[in-house]
């Protein structure tokens, strides 16, 4: 509301009004009235919360990021879920869930849950159209699912009864429950509301989950209204605005507002709200993955002497004050600290000019130019911009080669990808080594491992982690196959980056660590 | 009498038939550089969304359901051929279709580009007018100044300070430009800014063009003449020099509208609002041609539509621009 006034100066006067006076007072009244913003108080029971990117798919089987994903996870069940603010499992839709052997798994659940408008309760066909139509050859002309990938090696799932069933795979699969029955790829959706509606699906989706989806649009956003039929822990609040603001200045400003609630922002965008009454910051490690790839089929970066020069050449401390403003840590190896797995004792490179110039020196390098190929993002042009002046200093001229997203996605992809020299990329990660570490195995060689990087014994290693089911057994076979990477000199380990929390003080949000995927059923207040 | 009335009617026929088919001429050659363009372009949806959760395959058939793998004429005559009976084809993103996607956006485009006009259009001629009339005063040095700081100022950077005075200082307005609940009164304070945003720098343009209009014409003998008859200076002003003066105005409104229903992108952005402009945007990083095209098609349409009502309507404000068309000549 505007400020107080001043008393106004007393006098006489005639009031006289005519039409035209009369309407202009009238319409100033109603105008005044309009703009009349109610005042932001304490903790209600209902918020709203940003997100960067459109929701577009709120089918799992069709889903196209995280963002659908975390509105997915709360709109439908799972058989198992993550515990508030872990990467933990607990039962949700399932009464039981037993392995009982590496490659089955039975499954019985808790009677009585219903799906919304009126599709009944869930039952083990559920369970397997949810799961076989994901991870099986679509049928009926069906659309394959673009998840086809999480569900591998299932074989199908059986019905033994109207609550219990079996899932069986053709082979073990060590991250099953992690990424995949406890995630996206995992919710299960009533056969009976997908055949019925068919695409209209997509926006219309039917869960039973703690929340159900009231209102959906694009370039908008999503309402998600508490489902008072779920029978799990009851959500905090009432009601959950999700609102598409692609642009970090309109949502520091509608946080500023009162409008927005929280939201997730760039360490430099986020630093202005920090001084800000009622709004709490916070940073939090991401398990998203930054680096400095090289690809060692192309001269001159095919030499092993070159590679190591430029790791030496470089100061990754540097480029992380520039690119994330010093908030963001600084990854060694290819896991992050909160994934099994993780190197501890990986090494940690320190800038050697000297050293690098006589690696240079050795492999017969000089008068380098080499191209560095980022996406066009600020932090990212930060970094290339360090990178380029640190390596002029050992003799390697760079030019740095940014991208509009589409475009730089596409850099790698078959023999296009063959020409890139140095490229700094990102890529989120999930609670699972496997998941991360598939993308630089010899297969994904022109498609996403841009480094070209060939090892058959990765590749072996990789294996073998994706059917170990001894965590211990796991982290070893993990560990050494960061070794190789390390000796491979194609990566240079930048960061896991940061999330900047911006809430309401009196909300505590939640979300699995890592801050990629959100739980928006566990968020609540203080106190 | 009927005779010169079938003449005048055939005139219009023939202008209205040439504007027709320079319009499906416009059409077809934009959606011909909008095809070649998707075919030069690299990139495709799969990958550029789902990073590196898409597969080859998945890739590959992103491709194939946006008929990316076609020949160009072929995906013309297709894209063409489905248009004319209302399919814009489907988004292989969503697999929604993208006349739903587009019906979904446009009341917000439509709506806030007859607001920014209107308003433009509401203050900018007065503004003229008064400098016209009142030429070389004070007020008319006043307003050359502020009309040429809001035509050279960005939109998106007049909205980023309407933001900062109106929803942070004042706390007046909201900062999105969207109802979350679609309530009538909460729409309309939501669009007081971005209409704003939008409209100050056509007030200073329309202001500016107006002014110059009228000048000339104010310095018409037939306006002297009117004068000469002891007709007040309202009326002159107002009913016989505006009407000619505004011509010209006319012209650049309708670009103006054609403009904005496509190019208000940025303010969309800032405002967090819904639009067309904002959907082709986000087709276009995402590779999503089929959105494109289909968008790209209805802003195109619409374009040219808007610029033939105004064509007709100041070619029924002055009858000599239709009898001055090439058609007339030649027929004539």
């Amino acid at each position: 509301m505007p400020n107080a006034q001043e008393p106004p100066e007393i006098c006489m006067t005639t009031i006289r009004f005519d039409r035209r006076e009369f309407l202009a007072t009238v319409a100033g009244s109603a105008l005044v009235y309009a703009i009349d913003v109610p005042a932001q108080s304490g903790p209600r029971s209902s918020i709203t919360v940003r997100i960067d990117r459109d929701l577009a798919v709120l089918d799992p089987a069709n889903r196209t990021g995280p963002w659908d994903g975390n509105v997915m996870r709360v709109v439908f069940q799972r058989l198992m879920k993550q515990k508030p603010n872990s990467a933990e499992l607990e039962l949700d839709a399932a009464a039981e869930v037993k392995q009982v052997s590496p490659t089955v798994i039975e499954f019985r659940l808790k009677p009585g849950q219903m799906f919304t408008d009126g599709f009944g309760e869930m039952t083990a066909e559920d369970v397997k159209f949810s799961f076989e139509r994901i991870g099986l050859p679509p049928k009926d002309g069906a659309k394959e699912s673009s998840y086809k990938n999480d569900w591998l090696h299932l074989a199908g799932v059986e019905v033994k009864g109207k609550y219990e069933g079996r899932i069986v795979l053709a082979q073990p699969r060590a991250n099953l429950f992690d990424v995949v029955i406890a995630d996206g790829s995992g919710c299960i959706v009533s056969k009976k509301a997908v055949e019925q509606r068919g695409a209209d699906f997509a926006t219309k989706p039917v869960g039973s989950g703690p929340y159900q989806l009231v209102s959906f649009e694009r370039q908008k956003g999503a309402t998600l209204r508490r489902n008072a039929a779920y029978a799990g822990r009851k959500p905090r609040f009432d009601e959950i605005a999700i609102r598409f603001i692609s642009d970090a200045r309109t949502t520091d400003l509608a946080l500023r507002s009162g409008e927005l609630d929280f939201a997730v922002l760039a360490p430099a965008s986020a630093d202005p709200l920090r001084a800000i009454a009622g709004l709490t910051v916070s940073d939090q490690p991401s398990i998203a993955y930054v680096w400095l790839g090289m690809n060692v089929e192309k001269a001159p970066l095919s030499d092993l002497r070159v590679r190591q020069a430029i790791r030496l050449a470089l100061d990754v401390d540097q480029m992380l004050a520039a690119g994330y403003n010093n908030k963001a840590p600084r990854l060694n190896t290819l896991l992050p600290p909160q994934i099994l797995g993780h190197w501890r004792e990986a090494p940690v490179y320190k800038r050697n000019v000297a050293e690098a110039k006589s690696l240079l020196a050795a492999a017969g390098a000089s008068n380098l130019k080499l191209k560095l190929l980022i996406l066009n993002q600020a932090n990212y042009q930060n970094m290339a911009l360090v990178a380029r002046s640190l390596l002029a200093d050992v003799g390697i001229t760079v030019e740095v080669d940014a991208q509009e997203g589409g475009t730089f996605w596409n850099s790698g992809k078959g023999d296009t990808g063959k020409n890139i020299d140095l490229f700094i990329t990102r890529f989120n990660g999930k609670h699972d080594p496997n998941f991360i570490m598939q993308w630089f195995v010899s297969g994904q060689i022109g498609n996403w491992n841009w480094q070209r990087w060939n090892s058959p014994e990765f590749d072996a290693l990789y294996a073998q982690s994706a059917s170990e089911l001894d965590p211990a057994k796991r982290r070893q076979i993990v560990i050494e196959a960061q070794r190789l990477m390390d000796r491979s000199s194609a990566f240079v380990w930048l960061t896991n980056e940061a999330n900047t929390l911006v809430h309401r003080s009196w909300i505590r949000p939640a979300a699995v660590p890592g801050w990629l995927d959100w739980q928006y059923d566990e968020f609540t207040t203080t106190g | 009498m009927s005779g010169a009335g079938e003449t005048r009617t055939d005139e219009l026929m023939r202008y209205v038939g040439s504007r027709l088919l320079t319009t499906v001429l416009i059409v077809v050659g934009a959606m011909l550089l909008l095809f070649a363009l998707s075919a030069v372009v690299p990139g495709d949806p799969a990958t550029t969304l789902l990073g590196p959760q898409a597969t080859p395959e998945l890739s590959r058939r992103f491709i194939a359901d946006m008929g990316l793998d076609q020949p160009l004429p072929t995906r013309l005559w297709r894209f063409f051929a489905n248009a004319a009976t209302g399919n814009l084809g489907t988004d292989v993103i969503s697999g929604r279709a993208v006349a739903g996607l587009i019906r979904e956006v446009i009341p917000y485009t439509l709506i806030l580009t007859f607001s920014a006009i209107g308003l433009a259009v509401a203050i900018g001629v007065p503004l003229g007018v008064f400098a016209a009339t009142h030429r070389g005063s004070v007020l008319d040095h006043v307003l050359a100044f502020v009309s040429v700081a809001f035509i050279a100022v960005p939109s998106f950077v007049i909205a980023i300070f309407l933001l900062l005075i109106f929803a942070i200082w004042l706390d007046w307005l909201p900062v999105l430009g969207a109802s979350r609940t679609g309530a009538l009164a909460d729409e309309f304070k939501r669009m007081i800014l971005p209409t704003l945003a939008l409209a100050l720098g056509w007030i200073g343009f329309i202001a500016r063009l107006v002014r110059a209009s009228m000048l000339e014409v104010l310095g018409e003998p037939y306006i002297r003449t009117s004068r000469a008859y002891g007709l007040s200076n309202r009326l002159v002003t107002y009913k016989y020099a505006l009407k000619n003066a505004c011509i010209p105005t006319i012209t650049i409104l309708g670009m103006g509208i054609g403009r904005l229903l496509g190019g208000a992108v940025l303010v969309e952005i800032v405002f967090a609002r819904p639009g067309l402009g904002r959907l082709i945007y986000s087709a276009i990083s995402e590779r999503n041609y089929p959105v494109v095209q289909g968008a790209v098609l209805v802003v195109v349409v619409l374009f040219v539509v808007v610029n033939l009502i105004v064509d007709l309507g100041y070619s029924a404000i002055d009858p000599r621009i239709r009898h001055d068309s090439p058609d007339h000549g030649a027929s004539g």
